[in-house]
């Protein structure tokens, strides 16, 4: 067993509290590495010691290798755990850990050059004969090669240049006679735009879904699956709300799809937490991408199986983790989990930032709240806008959407606007209360955000009432200590008069 | 800190929460949580916070954050929605378009600036 005392953590917010939580549960010190700005957050003030590795700027401090290496050196940490985000799937980090004798938590250097890696994915799932997004990559790029892969592939196609980006040269091809055209044109904006006419083709999926899989590595290199999450509410590629396990796969697709994330990870020689992401349109299901770390929603999934992930991680990483028969668990339950993220969902989501004011989430039975900033703390415009997660379970999945709506309303966040009203228009909706939402769905029902249903002058009449409210508490309540004579504090006349 | 204060709101009475932040007033209603600009009770007026000094030749930041991108130069002329700069904040872009047509008068930033709310980034002039 490698011996760990000390726990170096390269990350900031709610997930660097939930990995000091842990590393408290197991005995470990924590060292929290920050950026100058974040001494103002939870995180800053549970560590048992904290460096700062540079400016708040990211490219300065949270992804400088550099930095972060030596100050977990020099704060005697014999371990780094990485979080998500930032340099936690950046395998130059966890080579230069590992060169420095220290245990970098997650997988090893190789695996996320294997596995992260796009192009080196792909070639593994291939060569193994799992299932991709059907495309053509090769190098024939002539035009009648190319509308014989788009007839092999199956309509519609995407075209997409090889080299960019951002919806360049790219191209929807739906029917056969125009795929001539989209193609010759693509090829044209991908030489004008990024100097080269090579382009990809790929199958177009309309109407999928985001299905990933929790697959764990223990200390001897036995891969398991811990079920799987649905995270179709996404907008721009960012997730908004994801819960285990997926409403939508039948039990002969969880077996097959878990069968393939063990396979590649297997491949990988994955050992530590990661996610095997796919997307399944018409009962079928294509690889996407595997995260080689802890990903952001892993609390469903700990609340379905009742176990701790980053535990598990720390444990592994210690080399004192193996899976046993007993350990085989089956999910019970449902879990949501719902990103609050500091922004406006009344201007189509415009960044929010400032000082907190009362921030109150509310306790009850399984619900969770992960966050990493309380009230005086500065949200600053340098990082990611995921303020907190709440998280629920309950017994079924209707059940756990009407506790998270009770949940979100309850809350309150003073000093920046949160998505939270956002959040509760998606619960409420039927699409995704049926379960049947796909990755469009934010685009199809919520492309321009939430219009408030309260004008302007309606909220400034609210406020003159609740301003002159809080000015005469406080006035009269300065105005009843002056009338408290000396000798008279027991009296019950005195008594209830102050009780204004 | 936050205090409750009860006010009649559509006809019945509510304990509303409320806490004075800043330059703003934050208080949620039944389930709803809204921020105005503070009131001075004495005048009846409100400090104007820095973005309300808002019109269509100043194009001022909506957010603090960093310019990412300036697409025009001074001495040129704008179409409506035309885009200016783009503004980056918490990973996230933001376009800022021209909402007349007119000539650019004045840039007053540049690529990789950090801006705070309200800063007047370019000033717009109408084309005689």
């Amino acid at each position: 067993m490698k011996q760990m005392r000390r726990v170096a953590i390269a990350n900031r917010g709610e997930v660097a509290v939930r990995i000091i939580r842990a590393c408290e549960e197991l005995g470990l010190e924590t060292v929290l590495l920050h950026s100058d700005v974040d001494i103002h957050s939870r995180a800053y003030r549970l560590a048992t010691k904290k460096i700062c590795i540079g400016p708040a700027s990211t490219a300065l401090s949270y992804l400088n290798i550099e930095a972060n290496v030596s100050a977990a050196l020099a704060a005697g940490a014999d371990a780094v755990h990485p979080g998500f985000g930032f340099l936690s799937e950046n395998a130059d980090f966890a080579e230069q850990c590992e060169k420095h004798g220290l245990i970098f938590i997650g997988p090893s250097s190789d695996s996320i050059r294997k596995l992260g890696d796009k192009v080196s994915f792909k070639i593994l799932a291939k060569t193994a004969g799992l299932p991709l997004i059907p495309g053509y990559e090769g190098t024939d790029q002539s035009v009648e090669n190319l509308l014989k892969q788009v007839e092999i592939i199956g309509l519609p196609v995407i075209v997409k240049a090889a080299a960019g980006g951002g919806g360049r040269g790219m191209k929807l091809i739906r029917n056969m006679q125009d795929a001539q055209s989209h193609i010759e044109s693509a090829q044209r904006e991908a030489l004008s735009a990024f100097g080269s006419s090579k382009v990809f083709l790929e199958k177009y999926l309309e109407s999928a879904k985001h299905i990933e899989f929790q697959i764990f590595g223990d200390s001897t290199g036995q891969v398991v699956h811990l079920f799987d999450r649905e995270c179709s509410v996404q907008r721009r590629h960012q997730k908004i709300i994801e819960e285990a396990t997926s409403p939508s796969l039948s039990e002969d697709l969880r077996r097959k799809m878990g069968e393939v994330a063990c396979t590649i990870a297997a491949l990988g020689k994955y050992k530590n937490a990661g996610t095997v992401e796919f997307l399944l349109q018409d009962n079928r299901f294509y690889l996407l991408e595997v995260n080689t770390r802890l990903q952001v929603e892993h609390p469903v999934t700990e609340e379905v199986l009742g176990v701790d992930l980053v535990k598990m991680q720390i444990l592994t990483a210690q080399g004192n983790f193996l899976f046993n028969a007993h350990d085989i668990r089956m999910p019970r339950g449902h879990s949501i989990e719902c990103r609050v993220y500091a922004e406006n969902p009344y201007q189509a989501g415009m960044p929010s930032t400032g000082k907190l004011g009362l921030v109150h989430w509310p306790e009850g039975p399984r619900r969770r709240f992960e966050y990493g900033f309380e009230s005086g703390d500065m949200i600053t415009p340098h990082y990611d806008p995921m303020i907190a997660k709440v998280i629920v379970w309950d017994e079924t999945r209707r059940r756990a959407i009407d506790k998270m709506l009770r949940t979100l309303k309850d809350s309150t966040v003073f000093g920046v606007y949160t998505n939270i009203p956002y959040l509760i228009e998606i619960l409420n909706h039927d699409e995704f209360r049926s379960g049947k939402m796909t990755t469009r769905f934010i685009e199809t029902h919520f492309a321009d955000g939430l219009v408030s249903k309260i004008n302007e002058d309606q909220v400034k009449s609210w406020a003159l009432l609740v301003s002159k409210g809080l000015r005469l508490q406080q006035a009269n309540s300065l105005a009843a200590s002056s009338k408290v004579s000396p000798g008279m504090a027991g009296s019950p006349w005195c008594t209830h008069w102050r009780g204004i | 800190m936050a205090n409750s204060v009860k006010i009649e709101v559509n006809g019945s009475e509510k304990i509303v929460t409320a806490e004075v932040i800043d330059k703003k007033i934050w208080f949620k209603i039944d389930d709803q949580i809204f921020s105005y600009d503070r009131i001075d009770l004495a005048t009846g007026n409100y400090k104007k916070s820095k973005n309300s000094g808002k019109s269509p030749d100043r194009i001022l930041a909506p957010m603090p954050g960093k310019v990412t991108k300036v697409f025009v130069s001074e001495n040129q002329s704008v179409k409506i929605g035309e885009a200016l700069l783009v503004m980056e904040a918490m990973k996230m872009e933001y376009t800022l378009k021209a909402e007349m047509a007119g000539i650019v008068e004045k840039i007053f930033s540049k690529v990789s600036d950090q801006v705070s709310l309200g800063f007047l980034l370019v000033q717009l002039k109408e084309n005689k």
